[in-house]
């Protein structure tokens, strides 16, 4: 099992930005010294009312705060940009990085940034599909001849070479049951999405599984999962603390229209919190956290958890004992239950 | 009192031949260099596809340099702002302006290549109209409120940088430009015009008096600050200057002569493809420490030049030659710069 953490890096207005940029590179720098594997930045563009720094700058940078961790873009807004140009920043953080970078993608849903990159909405999947296409062709190293609804290869190759052969993987964010067979299609593997219920995700993981085997590719060696997770020394303790920073991102995600491409069944992200939290949420304690994870890793098969672990609002000395409490505690008995 | 500072601009460029990984060690190694000795900036081009060379690329450079280097300024020169969209731009260089603590200076120009038009989508006679579109929703963007504004390739609907800029009210804007309409642009939209590192003196000489008067024109006064970016080197002697770099920048220019640099030069001085004997004179600033230090004397003596990004490495060129040069050039030529202006 990998254990890795979500550096949403959101803070709402009027946060003191460089102190609170400060702090994320500190957690990155106790992340390094308690073995964790990975760090992640999602991205998005115009995030009012909430402040979030950009994804491939702030990967490039916390690069050099954590030396051994794997970084994943999780998840790259691929139909919004151009294949040269997200192959190229790939190709050179690959190599600062010294071959750690995890290529997380998928379509994106809000409009103000499809406005915003010129991208007609109908035209999401389509720019997304052809993009990874021309990403993975550029990946070879090779000169690439293609033209695209939107661009035009024309002998174009990527100016360093990767580090990581083939490529750095390719997981691919999916919500909705077209998202997951295009995962299965088109990724190294689905990067299974924080919101859903573990019963949807049940239900999911079939749907995944038949478009493998359709498409002759095995059950992919490592399965992602993101999920929030918080763990203090009791469950009481752990609800209090991140019971509300956890309730009011959901509000956030609710008005940007997140729950829109989530599964019928599935798709309502207003209740109270006891609710959401129910196979969506992993808080508690120690045991508790450890025993939720084992229990995804059976039903599901995951074996990289990304935990996003710092709530809107949580305060710094919260998250770094979280962390710590999550390495020292539940790495072990995870490890040992498997 | 006048002040005058060197910067380093890296292209980051490498033959195909050379060990990739170990360039990038090497460029770490310039940057905090570049810190110890009192050097202010760290510039980097950008180009995609840059056969025949490597290169890196801007932005997650730059955001890299930010760690190793936390002193300097952080230079995008150029970004090819023609190619890209304003809220992607303006949003990365809002969090690299947070993550470094203000010290960006977003250098941005229209760009010159086919194969990089093409990959963006950008019809190559847009070039200029996307330039200017892309340069105001970017201002309109870092000036920090909700931006509603429509492009011919975007749509701004209320959208808004994600995190508030450190240096207000906006880090400053250079812009690129070498053919004499792109002088006039810069002396419209830019808050100085990054003076091109290709033109001879003498074709700057012409250029500076257009731009001097593109400016009196609008009302804006000459720059406070006013950059320019050389191909320079010192050695003890010209001549040994000139053999030193000679295949390393010679092939640097040969490359700009077959990407077309040359083709958005102005008549009489757009030929990069010539003799390097030819090529050099005016154009590069070669020599000992007093050579070179009278040289650039002369460039801010005639145009006020007082921030210089110096080109000290070309693909193939060697580490110790470039760090050689980076000692040299501290703390020889730049007191004697300093006394002489």
């Amino acid at each position: 099992m990998q254990f890795g953490v979500m550096q949403r890096g959101v803070f709402p207005q009027g946060e003191d930005m460089r102190a609170r940029f400060g702090e994320l590179m500190e957690q990155a720098r106790l992340m390094e010294t308690l073995g964790y594997d990975s760090i992640t930045k999602g991205s998005h563009y115009s995030t009012y009312p909430m402040h979030e720094m950009m994804q491939l700058p702030y990967l490039s940078r916390v690069m050099a705060e954590a030396p051994s961790l794997r970084l994943n873009a999780g998840i790259v807004l691929l139909a919004l940009q151009k294949p040269l140009d997200i192959a190229e920043q790939f190709a050179t953080m690959d190599l600062m990085s010294g071959g750690r970078m995890i290529f997380g993608c998928a379509l994106g849903y809000r409009d103000v940034e499809y406005k915003g990159f010129g991208v007609p909405r109908g035209a999401g999947r389509k720019r997304f599909e052809e993009n990874l296409e021309a990403v993975k062709r550029l990946w070879t190293g090779e000169p690439v001849t293609m033209t695209g609804s939107h661009f035009e290869l024309d002998g174009a190759r990527i100016s360093v070479p990767l580090v990581q052969k083939p490529h750095p993987p390719i997981w691919v964010g999916a919500n909705a049951d077209p998202a997951i067979v295009r995962a299965a299609r088109l990724g190294d593997c689905w990067y299974v999405n924080p919101h859903q219920r573990l019963d949807t995700l049940e239900r999911q993981l079939v749907l995944y599984k038949r478009t493998l085997d359709e498409e002759s590719k095995p059950f992919p060696a490592e399965f992602p999962i993101r999920r929030e997770v918080f763990c203090a020394p009791t469950h009481e303790e752990a609800v209090r603390i991140a019971g509300p920073a956890l309730k009011s991102m959901y509000e956030a995600y609710e008005e940007w229209g997140q729950d829109k491409v989530m599964p019928e069944g599935d798709n309502d992200i207003s209740m109270r919190y006891a609710e959401l939290a129910k196979g969506r949420f992993i808080v508690g304690s120690p045991d508790e956290v450890a025993e939720e994870m084992l229990h995804y890793h059976r039903v599901l098969g995951v074996n990289h958890i990304i935990m996003s672990v710092q709530g809107t609002g949580l305060p710094q000395s919260q998250t770094l004992e979280t962390l710590e409490l999550i390495a020292t505690e539940v790495f072990p008995r995870v490890r040992q239950g498997m | 009192m006048a002040t005058f500072d060197f910067g380093i601009m890296t292209r980051a460029q490498y033959r195909r031949d050379e060990d990739i990984p170990a360039r990038f060690t090497e460029l770490m190694e310039q940057a905090r260099l570049a810190e110890k000795l009192g050097y202010v900036s760290f510039v980097k081009g950008q180009h995609f596809s840059s056969d025949p060379f490597y290169e890196f690329q801007q932005i997650p450079l730059l955001c890299r340099i930010a760690a190793e280097a936390p002193s300097l300024r952080l230079v995008t020169g150029i970004n090819l702002l023609t190619l890209h969209k304003p809220l992607d731009v303006a949003e990365q260089i809002a969090t690299l302006d947070l993550m470094s603590g203000g010290k960006v200076v977003f250098g941005c120009g229209l760009g010159y290549r086919d194969v990089e038009y093409k990959a963006f989508g950008v019809p190559k006679g847009q070039g200029a109209r996307r330039f200017e579109e892309n340069l105001e929703a970017v201002k309109k963007l870092l000036a920090g409120g909700p931006v509603t504004m429509k492009g011919s390739h975007f749509e701004l609907d209320e959208a808004r940088l994600s995190v508030p800029l450190v240096q207000t009210p906006r880090p400053p804007i250079w812009i690129g430009a070498n053919a004499d309409v792109a002088i006039e642009r810069a002396a419209r939209l830019g808050d100085c015009w990054y003076i091109s590192a290709h033109h001879r003196f003498d074709t700057l000489q012409r250029q500076v008096d257009l731009y001097k008067r593109a400016l009196d024109r609008l009302g804006k006064p000459y720059p406070a600050e006013i950059p320019f970016r050389r191909e320079t080197f010192v050695a003890n002697s010209r001549e040994e200057a000139i053999e030193m770099v000679r295949p390393y920048l010679g092939l640097k220019y040969q490359a700009y002569h077959a990407w077309g640099q040359d083709k958005v030069m102005p008549e009489g001085d757009n030929d990069l493809g010539q003799d390097f004997n030819d090529l050099l004179e005016g154009r590069f600033v070669l020599g000992s420490p007093e050579q070179v230090a009278e040289e650039i004397i002369k460039f801010h003596r005639a145009f006020g030049v007082n921030h210089m990004p110096l080109c000290l490495q070309w693909p193939g060129m060697p580490q110790s030659m470039t760090l050689e040069a980076m000692h040299r050039f501290a703390e020889e030529v730049l007191p004697l710069v300093r006394q002489g202006i």
